[in-house]
């Protein structure tokens, strides 16, 4: 009998946790190549690759992350009885080692990572309680061409990683509690319109600023949200009629972002996107996210977070971004044909030929080809080791010869 | 660049979506096809009726960009998407009740409640505010049985004429909130694909608007 009947009641299915993820052989190569890749590319650009724990001090990650994101923490008990958590994303991580260990500088700090992030999320959601995030953090700079530095890096480290028809948009943090500032709404009205955009309820957002008195080019600028979308000439369109100082300052600091953008040369990827919905307790200047045409989901997002720092004592401007590794390579899984699996020789051997079945492999791994030794005689492989050590033949040719000769037909490319 | 896959909500709002979807221009669909093939092409987009509770998870995880769903069920999913535009169809209200000749139906809230409702989600929300020791049933359907047989001391549940509610000698005590059908949109998509997924937004917001007007004059 099979099928669920089959299965005594009580009986434990040996499986995995619900929304963590096996990789087998094949697909876990890809995924460690492509974060090689990403991590390549972060080196090439200065970024010091650093590791941190996959476990904090639940005090520690508080001081950090809004209470949402902390209940969704995985948390237990130390020894001593305090709360520790797992990590649910690393920015805060690599804050606290610069407050507490690279806070004399030299600034400014450039540092990457990869690793681990968990969140305890609801069963049988179809999400990853486990992913693999890489990011970068760029500590002690102020200026925008930190900002526009992070967001090329974002796009330069997705397109080595092999994602295709990237799109990176590009917010400011500032705009929208700015701009609902220069409205005249109430402390009340304005947190109601918050509160709705971080929902992305667009419906409530409307019937948030109906019942309230807020200016007309403001309301029309919050109404038009999903379409304040564009290049630089957006900033233009939503600066008319707008009084207040401090959404002006957020269109002019996106105006000089756009045109460093235009120097790196990735403004035909970028998007600038006044109604981009982003944490506003974290971020407090520019902010982007990167999407493909090839995602249902943002692969990666990043933004300046001037005030985090200073919650571990150290007043520094910081900026920075993670990437999505297990959506990249969802993406790219997804979209190629499942490539060929490395090629691996298998050496097998007769008799008194062990020793020169060995020889060869050595000879063969020194020249960077992948390659088994079979652990009996006997059998068929690729190559086969006939004599004692020293000749080999090739199955299929019958080629005979010394080992130098045996790696020098097998090496691709070799002489 | 490929079309757009788009939700539908299987079950009473299922005809007056496929109508608004015709009102807009976007695609005439007979709902009646539906009954043989679950997804349909039309033009470049592509159609699929699904369970409603299901439309928000097409939707965040990027099976379908666009979907059109009961804000009723969207109080009770925890997925993530953009929810551009209030549809104005589908127009029913979530509401406690219980027994005619009960304490609660006199006014008189007990210490401790059992409620019986789909909508666990909301019930906790709904009685958050309120110091009450609540018992919150999930049940999947006819719900109004549950204070009939013992089950529970109230409901809290969807209504949209109240002839159900009255039929089982059932009145209502509190409103929680009122629903109609709304446009959601998967996060990726409105970004990647904001032409497209906008068009459609625009379409549909004009042809509710003068759904209301005629309805109106």
């Amino acid at each position: 009998m099979t099928g669920l009947d089959a299965l005594p009641p009580g009986a434990s299915v040996r499986g995995r946790a619900d929304g963590f993820t096996d990789y087998l052989v094949g697909p876990a190569a890809r995924r460690r190549q492509l974060t090689d890749r990403i991590i390549e590319t972060f080196e090439a650009w200065g970024y010091g690759f650093m590791v941190t724990p996959v476990i904090e001090p639940l005090d520690t990650i508080a001081a950090g992350v809004g209470g949402a994101q902390q209940s969704a923490l995985f948390r237990f008990m130390d020894s001593d009885g305090s709360l520790l958590a797992l990590v649910g994303e690393r920015t805060v991580s690599v804050a606290r080692v610069v407050a507490t260990q690279l806070h004399g500088g030299p600034f400014p700090l450039r540092l990457c990572y990869a690793g681990s992030i968990l969140r305890n999320q609801a069963l049988n959601a179809g999400r990853r309680r486990e992913s693999l995030q890489a990011g970068c953090e760029l500590v002690g700079a102020d200026g925008l061409a930190a900002d526009a530095e992070c967001i090329a890096l974002a796009a330069a480290a997705l397109e080595r990683g092999g994602v295709e028809h990237i799109q990176v948009d590009v917010g400011h943090a500032d705009f929208v509690p700015g701009l609902l500032d220069s409205a005249g709404l109430d402390a009340t009205a304005r947190e109601k319109v918050l509160a709705a955009l971080a929902r992305r309820d667009l419906v409530a957002v409307e019937t948030a600023l109906e019942g309230t008195d807020a200016a007309d080019a403001e309301r029309r600028l919050l109404l038009a949200f999903p379409t304040l979308r564009g290049g630089r000439e957006i900033l233009d369109t939503a600066a008319g009629g707008l009084r207040g100082a401090r959404p002006q300052r957020a269109l002019q600091e996106l105006a000089q972002l756009w045109d460093l953008l235009e120097a790196h040369a990735i403004t035909d990827r970028v998007h600038l996107d006044l109604g981009a919905v982003r944490d506003w307790d974290y971020y407090t200047g520019p902010t982007f996210e990167v999407f493909s045409v090839d995602s249902g989901f943002p692969l990666g997002s990043g933004g300046r977070y001037d005030t985090l720092l200073s919650r571990f004592g150290t007043p520094l401007p910081a900026t920075g971004f993670v990437l999505h590794v297990d959506r990249c390579h969802d993406s790219i899984e997804r979209r190629d044909v499942v490539p060929a699996a490395p090629v691996v020789l298998r050496v097998s051997w007769e008799r008194d030929a062990h020793a020169g079945a060995l020889e060869l492999t050595r000879g063969l791994r020194r020249k960077g080809v992948a390659c088994a030794c079979d652990l009996v005689a006997g059998g068929d492989g690729d190559v086969h080791v006939s004599a004692a050590g020293a000749r080999w033949s090739h199955l299929g040719n019958g080629e005979r010869g010394s080992i130098d000769a045996a790696v020098a037909a097998l090496v691709p490319g070799a002489p | 660049m490929r079309g757009l896959r788009i939700a539908l909500p299987g079950g009473t709002l299922f005809d007056s979506a496929c109508g608004l979807l015709d009102d807009a221009g976007i695609a005439s669909l007979d709902p009646a096809s539906f009954d043989r093939e679950l997804s349909i092409r039309h033009g470049e987009n592509v159609f699929v009726k699904v369970r409603p509770t299901d439309v928000p998870v097409y939707v965040e995880m990027g099976g379908c960009e666009c979907g059109i769903v009961g804000k009723d069920v969207l109080w009770e999913s925890s997925r993530e998407c953009y929810e551009l535009a209030d549809l104005g169809f589908g127009l029913c209200r979530l509401v406690l009740a219980a027994p005619r000749d009960s304490a609660l139906a006199a006014g008189m809230w007990p210490q401790s409640l059992r409620v019986a409702t789909k909508y666990p989600v909301s019930a906790r929300r709904f009685f958050a505010a309120r110091s009450l020791n609540i018992v919150v049933i999930r049940l999947h359907g006819s719900v109004e049985l549950a204070p009939l047989t013992g089950l529970a001391d109230c409901v809290l549940d969807i209504t949209a004429t109240g002839r159900t509610l009255a039929a089982n000698n059932l009145v209502e005590i509190a409103e929680a909130g009122t629903s109609t059908a709304r446009l959601i949109i998967n996060h990726a998509a409105l970004k990647t694909r904001n032409d497209q997924v906008g068009a459609i937004a625009v379409a549909l917001r004009r042809a509710a608007a003068e759904r209301l007007h005629a309805g109106a004059a």
